[in-house]
């Protein structure tokens, strides 16, 4: 299979880009985890973000691609750079490490075996499935109506969509319980206790 | 399955997955502001979307993508809630440094 593969690569547009936006992707995720700085650190996060978007993009998986931009640059962002605001974040030093060159080292050496590990696991273990897939033919999902045949889903959104709907119905409004059982326990664990607010006036937060 | 996506080989996807992946457990590990492991871990589920989503394309089942969607929902809440307690441990502690946090009591 290896060289199947090898053999039709071309230096196709996509191709070129999918090198750009993953050159640019582990830059940054590399920005994120190395800057002193967090607030630098949740922007270098947001370009990650929009390149991980622009592979999507390139994969043809376009709803994927939106849902990036708008839930993930766009709300969880917003969230991570106020809360970084409101506890005005000092720089911290990376100098803990340099101490222990050692313990560096080790981490180094267990990070790195570990990315090998995984990628052998992702790239041997799943794929070879002999099954064929629901819906996705050309881009299509036919499903049942009642009163007609099938009717077919074109288009990515559209295809999600009804994947969503009729595949996965339970585990949507799931989601939709938990959401918003997140949102109430935000606000109580967030809010300040009534007591608290005469007896401290001018504290942090 | 299909060895290529648009032109794409699906190794040099997982490979990007994997190395985002690495790259979120080595923040983890070595920093020590909650705020940055918490992105850590964003990277992490990011890494995870883009697995799903490359399958998904290979083995032509739209069912990868819709649980991307669900995904995403899932970091949401956990951004909302994991924010809050940041906020909430920093009134009680007045750090945010994860060595400093090693009482459950408040």
């Amino acid at each position: 299979m290896d060289e199947i593969i090898y053999m039709n690569l071309e230096t196709s547009p996509s191709l070129l880009l999918f090198v750009f936006f993953g050159t640019v992707t582990v830059i940054t995720a590399l920005s994120v985890i190395f800057q002193k700085n967090p607030v630098v650190s949740a922007v270098s996060l947001v370009f990650t973000f929009f390149s991980l978007a622009g592979i999507y993009g390139i994969m043809g998986a376009l709803f994927i691609a939106t849902m990036q931009v708008l839930v993930y640059a766009g709300a969880i962002m917003v969230l991570v750079v106020f809360v970084l605001m409101l506890l005005s974040q000092r720089a911290e030093t990376l100098s803990r490490y340099r101490k222990h060159p050692v313990r560096l080292v080790l981490l180094t050496v267990f990070v790195i075996g570990f990315f090998f590990l995984l990628y052998s696991a992702l790239t041997t273990g799943v794929p070879h499935s002999e099954q064929m897939g629901k819906g996705y033919e050309n881009a299509e999902y036919s499903f049942p109506i009642q009163g007609t045949a099938t009717v077919n889903a074109k288009g990515n959104v559209a295809t999600v969509g009804a994947s969503t709907y009729l595949d996965y119905l339970l585990p949507f409004e799931m989601i939709s319980i938990l959401l918003l059982v997140a949102v109430l326990g935000a606000v109580i664990l967030a809010k300040k206790k009534l007591t608290e607010v005469n007896q401290t006036k001018d504290t942090v937060l | 399955m299909n060895p290529l996506i648009n032109g794409i080989p699906i190794h040099y996807l997982l490979g990007l997955a994997g190395i985002l992946f690495s790259i979120g457990v080595l923040g983890v590990l070595i920093r020590r502001n909650i705020v940055i492991i918490f992105m850590s871990v964003e990277l992490i589920l990011n890494s995870v979307n883009l697995v799903f989503v490359t399958f998904s394309k290979a083995l032509s089942h739209i069912n990868g993508e819709t649980i991307v969607f669900f995904v995403m929902a899932i970091a949401a809440a956990e951004a909302a809630v994991g924010l809050a307690l940041v906020i909430a441990i920093f009134r009680h502690k007045k750090s945010t440094n994860v060595d400093e946090l090693q009482s459950m009591r408040w």
